[in-house]
């Protein structure tokens, strides 16, 4: 009877503690469900336009052996009205749990990305660690449509680009996850990668800047490479120095550091790094000690420039694109409360010092 | 009828079985009349002709002896060229003695019979175990005989200690049972318990394990074996030393060891023989295994039904493309499959062995295929059912084998009903149900459960013989150690 008693009991337990599962409990075999891969989000004559890409479930065309991609269209006032609106359209149920990829349009991100992801961050199946790109001086969907044409298979090459970002950087933040974590930051500003076609591919040269969510620039690859020093994500970079000689960055480490001088801000920011030699055109020896010195030098020169690409950027524009208010707001709680109200003019006001330790250290001739 | 040890009423008993043989013998032709009984086919005749008979009718000295009281103390006191003999007062005593392949000597004026252990009968001769073989180590297996396997217990321990308890049970069948035990070791409640168990069987006839199996478990309605099993010398006498209680059942060719932890039930011999890191590995495939086998196809049925984002897109994709133009829902599909592994098990036990082998091939190649191009069922499914059957069988004790079937069921219907909800829902009351058995006072989940930490270095992972420094607390409470 006990026994009977405490299996009664653990049953209410378990009913009750995993009662909110039972929202998700919506029957649907697998085969009736068209897993959307791509979703792009566009903004066009005042409605949003939602073009889902994803893969027949029937497999590859017998005859080519190819599995063509197949696309449907949503419209709406808003992304989830068009979201809705593409449901219906679609032959199928829709779901987003396997879709990797969001493209936002130009259109659509200067018109606001939090309207963006609002709807998809609600959706309990998504991933969190889908990734977000922004395709430039495009509608997304005629980013598909022209990719389709060329007859790139748009996951696949998506799936490249994601590759080549982690060869060079050491996370990826533009998931979905991060993004939303980064909306938070009032002060801050937003930064997700932008796509451009090539010829048969995407390339991603660098960031779109967001102020108060809503796109404001692009920018080009070395300011882009300079704000992933200042952002300590460098896994690699390459560095070409006039005399002939190419370098690789093989570990970096940056780390900033605050300080408060009468409302002034200093920022420290500090990269210790290693760099490999790569390529040696010219005659004259370098791997002496003071030609070595000499190339560190220039290396610090080159990587400084860089990085204040980027700073200049921020001043410029009085943009926080390396989430500096977050820093100065952990390191300096108390002043923090009077900073916070006029930290827009504050931003361009940061000086900023440099420390560069570096080391070249293998050169991997053979023999 | 009264019970008083006498020919007339021993003729009485037996008169209508053949096979118990009686006779007359007059002692020395002296004209006293002895009557010998036995069970024809469980009597060693030589032996009862040259160390009883013989001594009985040719020695001289017995010419002048007048009563029957003499012919006892001359056979007792040295006169039977035999080591075994007994004076027996009891009738029922008497009787089973007879039954069970003894030769009697009955005295109808003394109304005492002399008992004289002559049995032989043909039994199967110690050979490598079937279920349990393996490749490193001993190759002697228990057989029907109890006595052999107790001889087979004795010859591994050596021990003054070692404790070996004749009981008897089955109303009818009298069934010989051996309660063995280390008695310096062992905890005696638990031995106290186990015996009054044997001792309480009130059944006609002990025919199959089960009978036995079942009176000695606490929690009868588990599906989970709750005593362990083995075919093998070896394993009952290191659980032996570990203070755990082995029965030895007469005609059961296996040793049951109590008390039995869920552990103990995925350990094989060969996790000793080998390396420690080599045992280790193979233990934790053991678990994976196991973990495969009841849960792969309820994931399956609730990640294709309910929750398709647990997979990743590659997956479904994959899976989506093979589910195309299969009729039926992932859960009939992994459900009726399961059925139909079940199925070709059952078949192949009762098949013979030169038909199971072409059985084998039809049910799993042919039809199997033929399932797939004919799209009754997916390939996918057929690949996860498949894997589940096959881990099913890495585990050493086929009655957890058995068990987790049940269970794999079980969860594959409370994901075809609720999905990953109805599977957690499930693992929730597996976990309780498990944690809730208790076996001799020992919990079924110890030593996972146990907060000793020295219990902990045979179970999941099996560390270095040399660590194995003390018995387990709950086991054994005093005694605890093993070596230093």
């Amino acid at each position: 009877m006990k026994k009977t008693l405490f299996l009664i009991s653990n049953l209410l337990i378990i009913t009750f503690l995993l009662c909110g599962c039972t929202n998700d409990m919506s029957r649907k075999e697998i085969d009736e469900v068209n897993l959307i891969r791509v979703l792009a989000i566009d903004y066009d004559q005042n409605e949003y336009v939602l073009t889902s890409l994803f893969s027949p479930s029937g497999g590859a065309d017998p005859e080519s052996g190819e599995a063509s991609e197949e696309t449907t269209k949503g419209f709406g006032k808003t992304p989830y009205e068009a979201y809705e609106d593409l449901k219906a359209k679609a032959k199928k149920a829709v779901s987003l749990g396997h879709t990797g990829y969001f493209l936002i349009g130009d259109a659509a991100a200067e018109n606001g990305i939090d309207i963006c992801f609002d709807f998809i961050s609600r959706d309990e199946t998504v991933k969190m660690d889908a990734l977000f790109y922004i395709t430039k001086d495009s509608n997304a969907l005629d980013f598909i449509e022209k990719g389709i044409e060329n007859k790139q298979k748009i996951h696949e090459d998506l799936e490249a680009i994601k590759q080549k970002q982690e060869e060079f950087v050491t996370r990826n933040d533009n998931t979905l996850v991060n993004l939303l974590n980064e909306m938070k930051q009032t002060y801050s500003s937003v930064l997700i990668p932008y796509l451009i076609p090539d010829e048969s591919s995407f390339l991603t040269p660098g960031y779109a800047v967001f102020d108060q969510m809503k796109l404001r620039d692009y920018l080009d690859e070395e300011t882009s490479a300079g704000v992933n020093f200042i952002k300590n994500i460098i896994r690699n970079y390459p560095i070409y120095l006039e005399d002939q000689v190419g370098l690789l960055v093989s570990h970096s480490n940056t780390k900033l550091d605050s300080k408060l001088d009468n409302e002034n801000i200093v920022i420290t920011i500090k990269v210790d790094y290693e760099t490999m030699i790569k390529e040696v055109n010219t005659p004259d020896s370098i791997f002496t000690g003071d030609r070595i010195q000499e190339l560190t030098k220039k290396q610090n020169q080159f990587l400084y420039e860089v990085i204040n690409l980027a700073v200049n950027y921020s001043k410029a524009t009085g943009l926080d694109i390396f989430q500096i208010a977050r820093m100065v707001e952990k390191q300096n709680m108390k002043e923090w409360r009077n900073l916070e109200s006029n930290w827009v003019e504050i931003i361009s006001d940061i000086e900023y010092q440099y420390k560069f330790n570096s080391r070249i250290t293998k050169s991997f001739i053979l023999g | 009828m009264e019970k008083i040890i006498n020919s007339t009423n021993l003729k009485a008993l037996f008169h209508k079985s053949g096979d118990i043989v009686q006779r007359q013998l007059n002692v020395a032709h002296s004209g006293l009349i002895i009557h010998i009984f036995g069970v024809d086919g469980l009597m060693n005749t030589m032996m009862l002709d040259e160390t009883i008979l013989q001594p009985l009718t040719e020695n001289e000295e017995l010419k002048n002896i007048k009563t029957e009281k003499e012919v006892m103390n001359y056979l007792l006191e040295g006169g039977a060229y035999h080591a075994f003999a007994i004076e027996v007062t009891d009738f029922d005593l008497l009787i089973r003695y007879i039954l069970s392949g003894m030769a009697a000597l009955v005295f109808d004026q003394e109304q005492k019979a002399l008992i004289f252990d002559v049995r032989t009968f043909d039994k199967r001769s110690i050979s490598e175990p079937s279920d349990e073989g393996v490749m490193k180590g001993a190759k002697d297996s228990f057989i029907e005989v109890m006595r052999t396997n107790t001889v087979l217990i004795r010859r591994r321990i050596r021990s003054e200690y070692l404790v070996v308890e004749q009981l008897n049970a089955g109303k009818l069948s009298k069934t010989d049972i051996a309660l063995v035990y280390l008695s310096n070791i062992a905890d005696m409640d638990t031995v106290n318990r186990i015996r009054d168990s044997i001792n309480n069987l009130d059944i006609d006839n002990i025919s199959t394990p089960a009978f036995i199996e079942e009176y000695l478990t606490d929690n009868k309605k588990s599906i989970f074996p709750q005593i362990m099993y083995t075919q093998r010398p070896d394993r009952v006498s290191a659980n032996l030393t570990d203070g755990r209680v082995a029965v030895v059942v007469d005609g059961i060719p296996f040793v049951y060891i109590l008390p039995c932890q869920l552990p103990m039930l995925m350990q094989s011999p060969e996790d000793y023989a080998n390396h420690y890191i080599i045992g280790s590995s193979l233990r934790v495939i053991r678990y994976i295994a196991m973990i495969l086998t009841i849960f792969l196809p309820a994931f399956y049925i609730a990640a294709t039904t309910f929750q398709n984002q647990m997979l990743p897109p590659e997956i479904a994709l994959s899976i989506q493309q093979a589910k195309q133009d299969v009729p039926f829902s992932s859960a009939s599909e992994v459900l009726g499959l399961l059925i139909a592994f079940e199925i070709l098990i059952e078949a192949g036990l009762r098949l013979p062995k030169t038909v199971g082998t072409a059985m084998s091939i039809l049910g799993g190649l042919v039809v199997g295929q033929s399932a797939v191009e004919a799209k009754i069922v997916s390939p996918t499914v057929v690949v996860i059912v498949a894997l589940a059957g096959i881990a099913g069988f890495i585990l050493p004790s086929q009655d957890l084998s058995s068990g987790i079937r049940v269970t794999r069921f079980v969860m594959a219907i409370l994901a075809a009903v609720a999905g990953f909800f109805g599977m957690t829902a499930g693992l929730i009351i597996l976990i309780t149900h498990l944690c809730s058995l208790d076996n001799y006072g020992v919990a079924y989940m110890s030593p996972f459960v146990d907060v000793e930490t020295s219990n902990h270095k045979d179970t999941l992972f099996r560390f270095p013989i040399k660590y194995f420094t003390k018995r387990s607390k709950k086991i054994v409470p005093e005694n605890r150690v093993k070596q230093k």
